[in-house]
């Protein structure tokens, strides 16, 4: 339900944001400057909910014509027990399984990205529009400057294309017809969350004002725009 | 909240920049290094002629910088779309700038070479057509030569700064690096040249601008010793990412590497073989190509070292 209303939101500003941002478009904009009227895309992964089903990679895999199995984000595991100690659950010592925690590896989309800095052909760039960090196929030259410079090791190379690629939040997609992106669309848990940032009014900014969530090495100074609500445990 | 929640997997699978790069880098930095020294001399003792060290320093700044831009096409993901780095720029991008500053560089480092085998282009029945070129040209030889100091002395530093963008190294990241290749590519650059010049174009081993290199190699390498000094204090006493960069000095092959390839080989070779042994030894002809092969050695080294053990030792 969450989701439709989101949606339907989504589309409104998408709307009304590029007939405003549009005719500005052309005169470049720099790189980080922050403008209240653009806006800001944000996700929010919530490990509470997350079971680490994977249907989210395989829904990213199927929406972008990737190749076989590769999807622009991982799921990392976490065990919860440490190691070399028992498991506080079932008191083994090996790796049990219990109490797993997910982690999503995903492209952070930085507000002030150094893919986008270093690229020299400008393929990695920033959609003028939404300001999601994306990819331009036709200009990339396949050198890896981005991939290294990625803090987060989020970028990876197209073996079909041969070019670099990241997670844009199905900019070019699902975004472009109007949809939420895909992996958020299909989590059956609600573990994901999308939206504008920038408006008040939007669901994403109601939830990140009354949840604690953090950002993945915000120390890089790179900003990025996922926010993750941890499991946070209480007591023993 | 910091370090609440971390991720340690990623999504590009290795290495985002292998070997290549690193030779590139390599080849990159002699060319610069060697014609930097050359025409440093050139200026330095109001040379005219096309001396043996000069010739060896164009031919060799030519083959290096060609070399080393076909690695870093054959890098390319695909090297079909090498054109696409030519057409489209980005000036945020280091890369973009460096390969503006190569785009003049190479074509100047060409007319260099026509310059210094103006004679020998003359002998060539071939290559006779080059010569009313050459001898138009003659008249912006200066400018041109005071252009790509400039530029060769550009490409040394870019080398570094390429690399230094890179913000999640700790060993790469150094604002010192740039510095550090300027410096180490000048001493093998100088050295690759050096080399050639006796060899090729009969160059006295003790000539005046032998005697020249001679004395301007131990400051250089001393610079050289300084500059990694510095890197590697920062990472000891820098914060918990840099203190565990720090462990690629000392554990795994990638210190080995740094050790001996660096150290012992780059540094400790040529100041055994010209201060450790007798006067007739480090005097000879041997003396001279062994010291000259480990200060190339350990430049490649470098290099390698930098470039391999930044990338593992991520944060
Ligand atoms: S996470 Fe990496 S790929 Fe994504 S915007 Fe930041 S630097 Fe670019
Ligand atoms: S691989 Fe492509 S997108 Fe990445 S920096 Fe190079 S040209 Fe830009």
């Amino acid at each position: 339900m969450s989701e439709n209303i989101e949606r339907r939101r989504f589309l409104k500003c998408l709307g009304a944001s590029s007939l405003i941002i549009a005719p500005l478009g052309c005169s470049s904009v720099k790189e980080g400057e922050s403008d209240a009227n653009k806006p800001h895309y944000a996700m929010v992964f919530d490990q509470n909910k997350c079971t680490g089903c994977g249907d989210c990679k395989e829904a990213c895999n199927l929406a972008n014509n990737l190749p076989e199995g590769k999807s622009r984000l991982l799921m990392e595991q976490h065990s919860g027990g440490l190691e070399g100690q028992p498991c506080p659950h079932c008191g083994k010592t090996t790796e049990c399984g219990c109490e797993r925690k997910f982690v999503r590896v995903s492209c952070q989309q930085c507000k002030n990205a150094p893919c986008v800095t270093v690229c020299p052909t400008g393929a990695a760039h920033r959609d003028e529009k939404t300001g999601i960090v994306t990819m331009d196929a036709a200009k990339c030259a396949g050198c890896k400057y981005c991939i290294a410079a990625c803090p987060y090791d989020a970028r990876f190379i197209n073996k079909e294309t041969d070019v670099a690629d990241n997670c844009d939040f199905c900019l070019n997609s699902k975004l472009a017809i109007g949809e939420l992106p895909a992996c958020v669309q299909k989590c059956r848990y609600d573990a994901l969350i999308f939206g504008d940032i920038n408006d008040p009014t939007s669901y994403i900014s109601k939830l990140l004002r009354v949840k604690d969530s953090v950002r993945i090495k915000p120390g890089f100074g790179t900003e990025p725009s996922l926010r993750y609500i941890p499991i946070v445990k209480l007591g023993v | 909240m910091d370090g609440n929640i971390e991720f340690t997997m990623g999504l590009s699978q290795g290495l985002a920049w292998p070997w290549p790069i690193a030779v590139y880098l390599f080849f990159a930095g002699i060319s610069g290094g060697a014609l930097a020294t050359a025409l440093f001399i050139r200026f330095y003792k109001k040379q005219t002629t096309n001396t043996p060290f000069y010739k060896a320093a164009a031919l060799i700044a030519f083959v290096t910088i060609s070399l080393g831009m076909l690695c870093l096409v054959l890098d390319l993901t695909n090297p079909l779309f090498f054109w696409r780095i030519l057409v489209y720029y980005n000036l945020n991008s280091v890369m973009s700038i460096g390969v503006i500053a190569l785009s003049v560089y190479i074509p100047l480092v060409a007319l260099i070479c026509l310059y210094a085998f103006e004679e020998e282009i003359r002998s060539v029945p071939a290559l006779k057509v080059l010569v009313p070129v050459i001898e138009k040209l003659q008249g912006i030889r200066r400018p041109c030569e005071i252009a790509v100091l400039v530029l060769a002395l550009a490409v040394c530093a870019y080398t570094g700064f390429l690399i230094s963008a890179l913000i999640r190294f700790p060993i790469i990241n150094t604002s010192v690096l740039p510095a550090l290749f300027i410096a180490s590519g000048m001493s093998a650059g100088a050295a690759a040249a050096k080399m050639l010049a006796v060899s090729m174009f009969k160059e006295d081993l003790h000539s005046q601008d032998m005697k020249l290199l001679h004395g301007a190699e131990w400051p250089i390498m001393f610079a050289e010793i300084l500059f990694i000094f510095m890197i590697v204090t920062s990472l000891m006493t820098g914060n918990a990412g840099a203190q565990s960069a720090f462990e690629a000095f000392h554990t795994g092959q990638w210190a080995a590497v740094f050790w001996f390839g660096v150290v012992g080989l780059g540094f400790g070779g040529p100041l055994l073989l010209n201060f450790a042994t007798g006067k007739a030894f480090s005097h000879s002809a041997k003396a001279f190509y062994l010291s000259g092969v480990c200060a190339i050695t350990g430049m490649m080294c470098l290099r390698m070292f930098i470039l391999y053990a930044g990338q593992i030792f991520a944060i």
